[in-house]
């Protein structure tokens, strides 16, 4: 079954007298376990269409269905509910709480999904665990270079095991060696944990270590192929 | 509440500085409100005193319920038979009085009242006494003693004490009312006369009293009794206990409106700067709201971190102001207890009240900016740079 289905989803955005098709028509179906890019030049629509995806902007036309669940009339209050309990969001510029450490910074879904304290410090440190980053779990991110600090976004990103996790130029931010063991680790975790993955990138370096590609231009897809 | 208290301690400066602005604001009111608390005490102490009876002064004196007592005006001694015959009075006691010792800057003066007790009736109210009794008729030399004056004379009932160069024997000392009456010291008329004709030997009248206390009989509706007064008898003026009562409560009303100005001015100090801080915090942390609602925190989950924000500043702030105003009133209190002043009283309004308006303050000015960062679109929220 498909984590993620899309019906001739279209955004429109206004700016002025001009209208700018950002996501035009697509469809699109993400399988469980797969381990994607979508790429594109910047401008093509690939980070709308990861918000879309992410239920973090509603589609001015079509559909977007989550694990089955359409999510098109849903209010903000249960369109949250679906971002807390089935994505997991990895961002470019990490995002992590300054004022939290690594541990508690990965214990935010969890408490927004109103785990125990006990239970989310276990699951936390569990997915710390899981990108290799246990010693680092009391530091914050001031003290965290930027390459674990995008694990323990991953980290963050997988301890509500979510339907599908959503990576916007998740290594915009490293050097070539960073970005070479971040995309390890994200596949790692697609392998071991059968992780849906979807990544944004312009980076080709990124596109090929996953195992399907698709291209994206003005809004609509342009190749969808396996790498 | 980890989390809030962080962010306040993460921007330490501002904090500090926006909790600093309603400490003062939370001090000065805690301070009057100390201070008001102590009038209202004094106010109310008097209340008994003038609540159950009539009291007559010349109709020329100002409206200040005898507190003008001493300001120069008299009646004479027969205005007391002439209102003694109207029916329904069941009697009346003329009042002089002569001061003891001045007041020393805030302290209340020490006066002596000399007034006629009035068979079956109490010029008190029948307050409780700690000890002894009140005066009655026929005594001679013969003293009540308030409280603090007792206190001041090591007065004991049954032992003689001096005032004014002539000795009395304490026939009763009163309880503390923390009314004015604690520093009064009560005789028979004719003794204080006598005193206050040999101070103002200019006065020739034998019997003149600055008041006269009037007791209705039982059953007698003292309202009517006292207009009835007012029409029967020439050149005086009444006031009823009603009209006393309202004149206490024009007083308390002044009090009341100087703080009300105290909490407005805190009101707006306060409040435009927890504003000004919780706006400027929400736009700093835009990118992380943006991504706390990317996670899956609802509008309301922001909401409550924002306002919980402002409520912790408007509850540390209202705490801190009230404590440094309990530390003054106490140093205060202290500093003028050789005199027996009592300046200020504290009570559970006084340290509750303040702290309660503060946060409540904080809150209400926190909630349009909180509003605005719960209701950040996510996607804005995390281009934001």
């Amino acid at each position: 079954m498909s984590i993620v289905t899309t019906s001739a989803l279209k955004k429109v955005y206004t700016v002025g007298e001009t209208t700018i098709n950002a996501v035009d028509g697509l469809d699109l179906a993400i399988e469980k376990g797969e381990f994607l890019s979508i790429m594109g030049p910047s401008g093509s629509g690939k980070t709308t269409l990861l918000h879309l995806l992410g239920c973090l902007d509603v589609p001015t036309s079509g559909t977007v269905s989550i694990d089955g669940k359409e999510t098109g009339e849903l209010k903000p209050t249960a369109l949250a509910a679906i971002r807390r309990e089935k994505i997991g969001f990895i961002f470019q510029e990490f995002n992590l709480l300054p004022v939290l450490s690594a541990v508690e910074n990965v214990e935010l879904p969890l408490r927004y999904q109103k785990v125990k304290p006990a239970e989310r410090r276990r699951r936390a440190l569990e997915a710390l665990a899981k990108v290799g980053l246990s010693e680092r779990a009391n530091n914050k991110p001031g003290q965290l270079s930027g390459g674990e600090s995008q694990r323990v976004a991953i980290a963050r990103a997988l301890v509500t095991e979510p339907a599908l996790v959503l990576a916007d130029e998740p290594t915009g931010e490293l050097d070539t060696t960073n970005t070479v063991r971040i995309m390890d680790l994200l596949r790692e975790l697609n392998e071991q944990l059968d992780l849906t993955v979807a990544i944004v990138t312009h980076d080709p370096m990124v596109a090929e270590r996953t195992r399907r590609i698709i291209s994206i231009r003005d809004g609509k897809i342009e190749s969808d192929k396996a790498a | 509440m980890t989390f809030i208290l962080r962010n306040m301690w993460r921007r330490k400066a501002r904090t500090f500085l926006t909790i600093f602005g309603i400490v003062v604001g939370i001090f000065a009111l805690t301070v009057l409100g100390g201070m008001t608390a102590r009038m209202n005490q004094q106010i109310n102490g008097m209340k008994g005193f003038i609540t159950d009876k009539i009291t007559v002064q010349p109709a020329t004196a100002g409206s200040h319920m005898g507190m003008d007592i001493g300001g120069g005006k008299f009646l004479e001694l027969s205005k007391k038979a002439e209102i003694e015959k109207v029916p329904g009075v069941k009697g009346a006691s003329g009042m002089i009085m002569v001061q003891l010792k001045a007041a020393e800057g805030m302290s209340q003066p020490q006066l002596m009242i000399g007034y006629q007790p009035v068979a079956g009736t109490s010029m008190f109210n029948n307050a409780k006494l700690s000890s002894g009794r009140e005066l009655k008729p026929g005594d001679a030399g013969k003293v009540l003693l308030g409280s603090t004056l007792a206190t001041d004379l090591g007065a004991k009932v049954g032992q003689p004490v001096t005032l004014l160069g002539k000795q009395f024997e304490v026939v009763g000392i009163m309880d503390t009312t923390m009314g004015v009456t604690d520093s009064w010291a009560f005789v028979p008329y004719q003794d204080t006369l006598g005193i206050f004709l040999a101070q103002n030997p200019y006065f020739k009248a034998e019997g003149l009293t600055q008041q006269i206390t009037v007791f209705p009989k039982p059953g007698v509706n003292i309202e009517t009794l006292s207009s009835k007064i007012q029409s029967s008898v020439a050149g005086i003026k009444t006031t009823s206990p009603k009209q006393a009562e309202k004149m206490i409560s024009n007083i308390t009303t002044i009090f009341s409106a100087i703080i009300l100005g105290i909490a407005f001015i805190a009101l707006f100090v306060g409040g435009l700067s927890v504003i000004n801080t919780m706006i400027m915090s929400v736009s700093e942390r835009r990118r992380e709201i943006g991504l706390k609602k990317a996670i899956g925190a609802t509008t309301g989950t922001i909401l409550r971190e924002y306002l919980g924000e402002a409520l912790m500043i408007g509850l540390v702030a209202g705490a801190c102001g009230m404590l440094l105003g309990l530390l003054a009133i106490a140093g205060l209190n202290r500093a003028t207890h050789a005199n027996n002043v009592v300046i200020f009283t504290v009570t559970a309004t006084v340290i509750i009240g303040p702290v309660v308006f503060a946060t409540i303050l904080a809150g209400l000015a926190g909630l349009f900016p909180a509003l605005r960062a719960a209701r950040l679109n996510p996607v804005d929220a995390l281009k934001e740079e």
